[in-house]
């Protein structure tokens, strides 16, 4: 995206320093939250404050994009000493291409959907913490990519939580008072799990920050840890990534909560949130827990199906295979059925999150290294494509509600002659899900049936056979019954936002701009999967000190270690 | 509960608990103790006296203002109050991060200075960390308080 402006212009050194860069998202979303509360009585400056925010955000998501990864001279990874403690003891914030791409992602629909937002929220509650916690969940889901620490990951995770049950909560009627209910339950007990593998790791390994895990683990004799430990506390780990993601079998609290949320904040919930469930796994699985020593020997009996390793890899592709697999059907299945728009999204996430984890399950498995990196594009290229479609259906769903104060699809029919722009978006959104050339969803599709391809594994590729198919049965079904027939009552009387209709534009153009060009965008996830397969990098960039090395005096002097890593 | 061994046992318990907050919060930048524990103390306090007086007490009795019977608890004057220092607690502690930034040190750089020759405590330790510990106790408080009141209420 940012290739296409001249590379001279933009190719010297940043405006600030580049570990400053890294901190600058979480900072402002976090004044923006703070300011929106502030002026919380004055709705006009509430909205100017959290669109500032949001404008700021995007470019300082741009800035990391170009100045830390795409950028010719660009160093490929920054890290940020929160406080000035030195790694590993303080918490590190590291920005390379995984979490820059993961940004990127979010910062274009977390700006869609903000824009979104204040077209909707006044006839809501107009004195409502609606923006301040808007915030709060956009500064977990950026905390979440940008840590490098994994306590602190549990952390960032819960900020995003805390708001996310809130808004599940939003609307406060029965169902979403059920809704709520389930999910924080779920969610608490995803958040105890979690809590138990980091105390574990951290008594097995002495240490959370992650480049000093992927180090310690890399040589676990040196450092008196048993790897094998560590692979059982990760698999409770990969348990709660997947709870996030909604992979099968915790899959459960989605269609609920997805129905309860406010449609733009669910645009978020499946555009953002689910995709920290992914970037955890990737993150952790390649580059933390990659390189640990430990025998995996699990044949599937009966089958003759095997997977073997020296290195938690192998398993953790098995477990995630399965559930993908198990993901796309369930997903794909459920979404036919549904009576409402928004139900046969929720059920079509939990399918698409499967298309996600294939490739990174093949990945894991596979012995080759070309074919793992290759994996993991796919599936970066997959999760933009999910992100952008995603979200923009989401969004339409609260267009469509906007309009005709319904979203069921027995109450609606006609909508595309009533209002053609809503039916172009629309279009885009679930061709783009289907995966039509030329938008994005055709070569992330292109890429993950590439990937299967390359692996040898023909039930994978009728498995995603299959599960393209169902997108597009439920697809065109929803399109049916919604856009085309006869006008319903509700369609008939329906008023449509214009601003609204103009980020659903924008978009559906985005999805097709990404189709049209993308070789950079190609690049970009290359770079992404390579900065989480190089997990020697990660390290070197974060260069965590040993304990012995470091004069813990230095670091009581609070601001005397602060200048440098400038 | 507001019986009078209620009532009385609270006159002579609010003033320590609130004693105890505070100097768990001074000290709590190094010590065990800090914003968080002293704000959930001062809670406790306000809550002892919601049970000893009732929820109009500190509106009618402290503050000696009027108080419509049927208002919305959302709406009293005193949760406003409390709303708004979490408000600005929150606005404390993220600008006290914020700071540091200033003198080209990392978001969150904390430092000391020590007093010497100060009258009756002679030495004197002041941790800039004290600022960020204000705006968590003010973030507590309001927090709790607000959410005291307001479900008490109902």
């Amino acid at each position: 995206m940012i290739g296409s402006v001249p590379a001279t212009a933009l190719a010297a050194s940043p405006p600030v320093a580049e570990s400053q860069l890294v901190i600058a998202p979480l900072l402002i979303v976090l004044v923006a939250a703070v300011g929106s509360l502030l002026f919380g009585r004055w709705t006009r400056a509430r909205i100017g404050v959290s669109l500032l925010g949001g404008a700021a955000y995007a470019v300082a998501v741009a800035a990391i994009d170009w100045y830390i990864v795409l950028a010719p001279s660009a160093p490929g990874a920054a890290t940020y000493q929160v406080g000035g403690w030195p790694a590993p003891f303080g918490i590190t914030l590291v920005a390379d291409g995984l979490s820059a791409f993961m940004l990127t992602m979010v910062a274009i629909l977390g700006v869609a959907s903000l824009v979104f937002s204040t077209r909707v929220l006044p006839e809501i509650d107009r004195r409502s913490y609606y923006f301040p916690l808007f915030h709060f969940l956009a500064l977990g889901v950026t905390g979440a990519f940008l840590t490098g620490d994994l306590f602190n990951l549990f952390v960032w995770f819960e900020v995003m939580l805390m708001a996310s049950y809130i808004f599940v909560a939003y609307y406060g009627g029965p169902q979403h008072t059920r809704a709520a209910f389930w999910y924080v339950a779920l969610n608490l007990l995803a958040s105890a799990v979690f809590l138990l593998a980091v105390g574990g790791i951290y008594a097995t390994t002495g240490t959370l920050n992650m480049a000093d895990l992927s180090r310690r683990l890399a040589d676990p004799a040196a450092y008196g840890i048993d790897p094998r430990s560590v692979l059982g506390l990760y698999g409770l780990l990969l348990s709660v990534f997947a709870i996030k993601a909604g992979l099968v079998p915790f899959q459960f609290w989605i269609p609920t909560a997805y129905r309860a949320a406010p449609p733009q904040i669910t645009a978020l919930l499946a555009g953002a949130t689910k995709k920290v469930g992914i970037y955890a796994i990737i993150r952790l699985s390649f580059t933390v827990f990659a390189d640990a020593p430990v025998a995996v020997d699990l044949t599937v009996p009966g089958t003759g199906l095997a997977v073997a390793g020296n290195s938690p890899l192998p398993f953790v592709g098995a477990v995630l295979f399965v559930m993908a697999a198990a993901s796309i059907l369930v997903g794909g299945l459920g979404a036919v059925g549904r009576e409402s728009i928004e139900g046969v999204l929720a059920y079509s996430s939990i399918g698409q999150v499967g298309f996600i984890a294939v490739p990174v399950a093949i990945a894991a498995t596979t012995t080759s290294p070309e074919l793992r990196q290759f994996g993991i594009v796919a599936a970066l290229v997959y999760a933009l494509n999910h992100t952008l479609a995603k979200g923009l259906l989401f969004l339409a769903v609260g267009a469509v509600r906007t309009a005709t104060g319904t979203s069921s699809l027995s109450d609606l029919g006609g909508l595309a002659g009533r209002s053609p722009p809503l039916a172009i978006s629309f279009f885009v959104g679930a061709l783009a899900l289907v995966g039509i050339p030329p938008l994005s969803g055709f070569f992330g599709k292109f890429l993950v049936f590439d990937v299967a391809a390359r692996a040898e594994a023909p039930s994978v590729l009728a498995l995603l056979l299959a599960g393209s198919l169902l997108t597009i049965a439920y697809a065109t079904r929803t399109w049916n019954r919604s856009f085309w027939g006869a006008r319903t009552a509700a369609v008939e009387e329906a008023t449509t936002d214009s601003v609204q209709l103009a980020v659903l534009g924008v978009l559906a153009a985005a999805i097709i701009a990404v189709g049209v060009g993308f070789e950079p965008v190609y690049e970009f996830a290359d770079a992404a999967a390579e900065a989480a397969l190089d997990a020697d990098a990660y390290v070197d960039a974060v260069d965590p000190a040993d304990a012995s090395d470091v004069d813990l005096e230095a670091g009581g002097e609070g601001g005397e270690t602060g200048g440098e890593h400038e | 509960m507001t019986t009078v061994i209620m009532r009385t046992t609270a006159r002579v318990i609010v003033p320590i608990i609130l004693v105890v907050a505070v100097t768990l919060f001074v000290e709590g930048h190094n010590l065990p103790g800090g914003g968080f524990i002293g704000g959930v103390l001062t809670t406790t306090a306000f809550a002892v006296i919601y049970l000893a007086f009732g929820l109009d007490f500190l509106e009618r009795g402290v503050l000696g203002r009027d108080v419509e019977p049927g208002k919305e608890p959302s709406r009293d004057r005193v949760v406003v109050a409390y709303r708004r220092l979490f408000e600005y607690g929150l606005a404390i502690a993220v600008l006290s991060g914020l700071v540091p930034l200033l003198f080209d040190r990392p978001f969150l750089t904390q430092t000391f200075v020590e007093l010497e020759g100060v009258p009756i405590y002679d030495h004197v330790e002041l941790a800039s960390a004290v600022a960020f510990d204000l705006g968590v106790y003010c973030v507590v408080v309001g927090g709790l308080l607000t959410i005291l009141s307001v479900v008490g209420a109902e």
